[in-house]
């Protein structure tokens, strides 16, 4: 037993943190960003030569071979950085699409693929046919969307889904659509349970919400450090240095369900629905508790859009509804039985 | 990263887990009082009788020198078999007897360390006093050198269990004129020393619960070859073993927490009745957050380890420590929620009331949960003083 990520892990993390510090910084999302579409598509391909997309397919399907453990910290890197929630499309969209004969798997494994994806926001059922509610995001030029659910994983053309409505979005760096599923019938499409792939995109979005818990401790403690105030450091008061040991806290926390449970799921051990779903929550909720409270350690500046605490919160709300949202994994974790 | 466990490791756990079903003591254990002393020594005696005594010790001393891994083992069959915790010997067992391994004489070893294993002896600890509790190296009973004698004079208070103890670790102030940390001393004190009193104090749980007293030292004699380590050296002696137990033994509390928050699923279930479904109710959504919680708090233990194992030295581990004691009182608290108007009634046979008012220790004991938050402020994140 060891939680500990080996030397082969830190170089993809090393060579991933490295790739996203030079091209994706954060402050590339600041005014006058792009706002329509996803800005991020550009770095797709590129990241699609690190292997990031087909990370945990095997070899034989166009993969690299590795598990859910490289993917989640991943993707944790991915929330750090603040990239598009297309993401998920692409490595999830992989892991759907290796299942079948003559697919654009290739161009989701390279990153070449325009995907978006979609979440409920009413009743939704995935089937053959599929109908309800949902919302876009970042789907105003993709030609691919994925939806999860607990019964299913399925992907449709954006063509499929009618009465598309642009809204404005809380998290202004994605475009959000309202729209409608009708009798649609997916390209591709299976029963989540088979592959665990809700199970998987819950783990997922819990690693990029701790990126997020961990980005916003970073952001807090080191205005902390050299902020002064009264003639010292804010980080020298209680007050301040106690919100960012909580922010420490959580991020410990989260990480460590998360990396527990990519294991859990990596080396198929019983329970991955309990240790996935207990991950998404605490990391949702470490997410967005340190985007506040980062928020609060930067004071005035940190309520301003030059700054860019604001964008950390609002993607936390945007990963917290995603895919099951926590009042969701809550009621799932009480109907499942504690493994051992 | 991985969860295996070698063939040894899993052969491992099959034998604890069989030894462990089959002694784990089943009379329910007394909170308190000279019961509860016999009890602790008897569970104790019993595993050193069997070979299980000291699995944290090197071998030297009479210990199993296990792994960090197989102690992790040990410690979830040994609460998966609900079995006692070290109570009465845990100071002992996990500080008295590491700080006399790590700086002791050969006589103070040859004496004492046998005794703590073979569960005849109770410690108890003097650090705390009056006017030193978190800022404990302003500690200032005193001791003087006459002879071959320490004379102590002064008081400490929180000794968990003192009136039930044989020995106890003290640190006093053998340099008035040093820096406060650079005076002090590490001494064994038998508690039937003549000029010592103590007066019990009882605590919030139930009446006549004396969990503590306060020690009264009224120029008690103690020999000079009964210090610990160099004399004024007693800080270091004391700090050198804190990190003795590297977390491994946390794991024990975490399952047995598991287990209580599905016990407060099944109550839950019982007291709500089939007229509102757990999921839909407030309680629901607070049991399954305390699920959570309680799973990532085991997987931090794991990676307590894991940083320890890789010889990894740092304050982390008071990551994991912040987040358990709170998630552990946040449980007390629930259960007593599920009560309902019983949570009022405060019977000896039941213990979540008893256990929810003795909860509120878990944040202060050891290093409060503030003193904690400037431990991770200032050295795992770097925060100015």
């Amino acid at each position: 037993m060891n939680l500990l990520p080996t030397a082969e892990q830190r170089d993809i993390v090393d060579s991933l943190r490295s790739f996203l510090g030079a091209r994706a910084p954060v402050s590339r999302l600041r005014p006058p960003a792009p706002q329509t579409g996803n800005s991020d598509h550009r770095l797709f391909r590129d990241l699609g030569d690190l292997g990031i997309w087909g990370c945990g397919l095997p070899e034989a399907a166009g993969g690299v071979g590795l598990s859910a453990a490289e993917e989640s910290l991943i993707y944790r890197e991915l929330g750090r950085h603040l990239l598009s929630p297309a993401v998920f499309a692409l490595t999830l969209g992989a892991q759907l699409l290796s299942q079948f004969d003559e697919t654009p798997l290739s161009s989701f494994i390279d990153g070449s693929a325009r995907v978006g994806i979609a979440n409920a926001r009413g009743p939704v059922a995935l089937a053959a046919r599929s109908n309800g509610d949902v919302h876009l995001f970042d789907c105003a030029e993709a030609e691919w969307v994925l939806i999860c659910d607990e019964s299913a994983i399925a992907l449709f053309r954006r063509d499929d889904f009618v009465a598309m409505q642009p809204v404005r979005s809380m998290d202004n760096l994605v475009t959000l659509h309202r729209a409608r599923l009708v009798d649609a019938r997916p390209s591709f499409w299976t029963p989540a349970g088979e592959r665990q792939l809700h199970e998987r995109a819950l783990l997922l979005l819990g690693a990029f919400a701790v990126g997020i818990a961990e980005a916003t401790r970073d952001m807090a403690v080191e205005y902390a450090k050299t902020r002064e105030q009264f003639g010292r450091p804010i980080g020298s008061f209680q007050a301040i240095k106690h919100i960012c040991a909580d922010m420490a806290i959580r991020c410990e926390a989260a990480a460590c369900q998360t990396a527990f449970a990519s294991l859990v799921l990596a080396e198929g051990h019983d329970g991955v629905a309990f240790h996935a779903t207990s991950s998404k929550l605490v990391a949702a909720a470490a997410a967005v508790k340190n985007a506040s409270q980062n928020i609060q350690v930067h004071g005035a500046i940190g309520f301003t859009a030059e700054a860019d605490p604001h964008l950390f919160l609002k993607r936390a709300h945007v990963i917290e509804q995603l895919w099951s949202d926590s009042r969701r994994c809550r009621e799932r974790l009480l109907s499942l039985d504690l493994p051992e | 990263m991985n969860l295996h466990f070698s063939a040894e490791d899993i052969a491992f756990r099959a034998e604890a887990r069989d030894w462990l079903h089959a002694h784990v003591p089943r009379e329910r254990r007394p909170h308190a009082g000279p019961a509860a002393r016999a009890y602790d020594l008897a569970w104790q005696t019993l595993q050193h009788e069997a070979g299980w005594a000291g699995i944290s010790w090197p071998l030297e001393y009479g210990g199993l020198g296990l792994s960090l891994t197989r102690q992790l083992i040990w410690h979830e069959e040994y609460a998966r078999a609900n079995a006692p915790d070290h109570h009465l010997c845990f100071v002992a067992l996990n500080h008295a007897g590491p700080t006399i391994m790590a700086n002791g004489t050969e006589a103070q070893k040859q004496y004492h360390l046998p005794r703590i294993l073979k569960g005849e002896v109770i410690w108890c600890q003097g650090f705390s006093e009056p006017n030193a509790g978190s800022d404990l190296a302003s500690l200032r009973t005193r001791a003087r050198v006459d002879g071959d004698h320490l004379i102590v004079s002064g008081s400490k208070i929180w000794t968990s269990h003192g009136h039930l103890s044989d020995w106890q670790e003290l640190l006093v102030r053998t340099d008035a004129s040093a820096p406060k940390h650079k005076g002090i001393s590490w001494l064994i004190c038998d508690m039937k020393s003549p000029g010592l009193t103590l007066r019990p104090i009882e605590i919030m749980t139930s009446p006549n619960q004396t969990h503590f007293v306060q020690c009264f030292y009224d120029d008690v004699r103690i020999p000079l070859s009964n210090v610990v380590g160099d004399v004024n050296d007693g800080w270091n002696v004391a700090m050198s073993t804190l990190a003795f137990e590297r977390g491994t033994a946390q794991i024990r509390d975490q399952i047995r927490y598991a287990y209580l928050v599905e016990d407060m699923i099944a109550k839950a279930v019982e007291r709500l009745g089939n007229a509102c479904p757990l999921s839909r109710d407030e309680i629901g959504a607070r049991l399954a957050d305390l699920r959570a919680d309680m799973a990532a708090a085991r997987a931090m233990t794991y990676m307590v380890v894991s940083r320890a194992d890789a010889g990894m030295r740092g304050s982390e581990a008071s990551l994991m420590r912040a987040m358990v004691g709170e998630t552990q009182q946040r449980a007390r608290r629930l259960a007593l929620d599920i009560l309902g108007p019983y949570a009022l009634e405060n019977p000896e046979d039941d213990d979540w009331v008893y256990f929810y008012l003795r909860s509120f220790s878990i944040t202060i004991a050891a290093g409060t949960a503030q003193i904690q938050r400037n431990i991770i402020g200032e050295r795992v994140l770097g925060l100015p003083r």
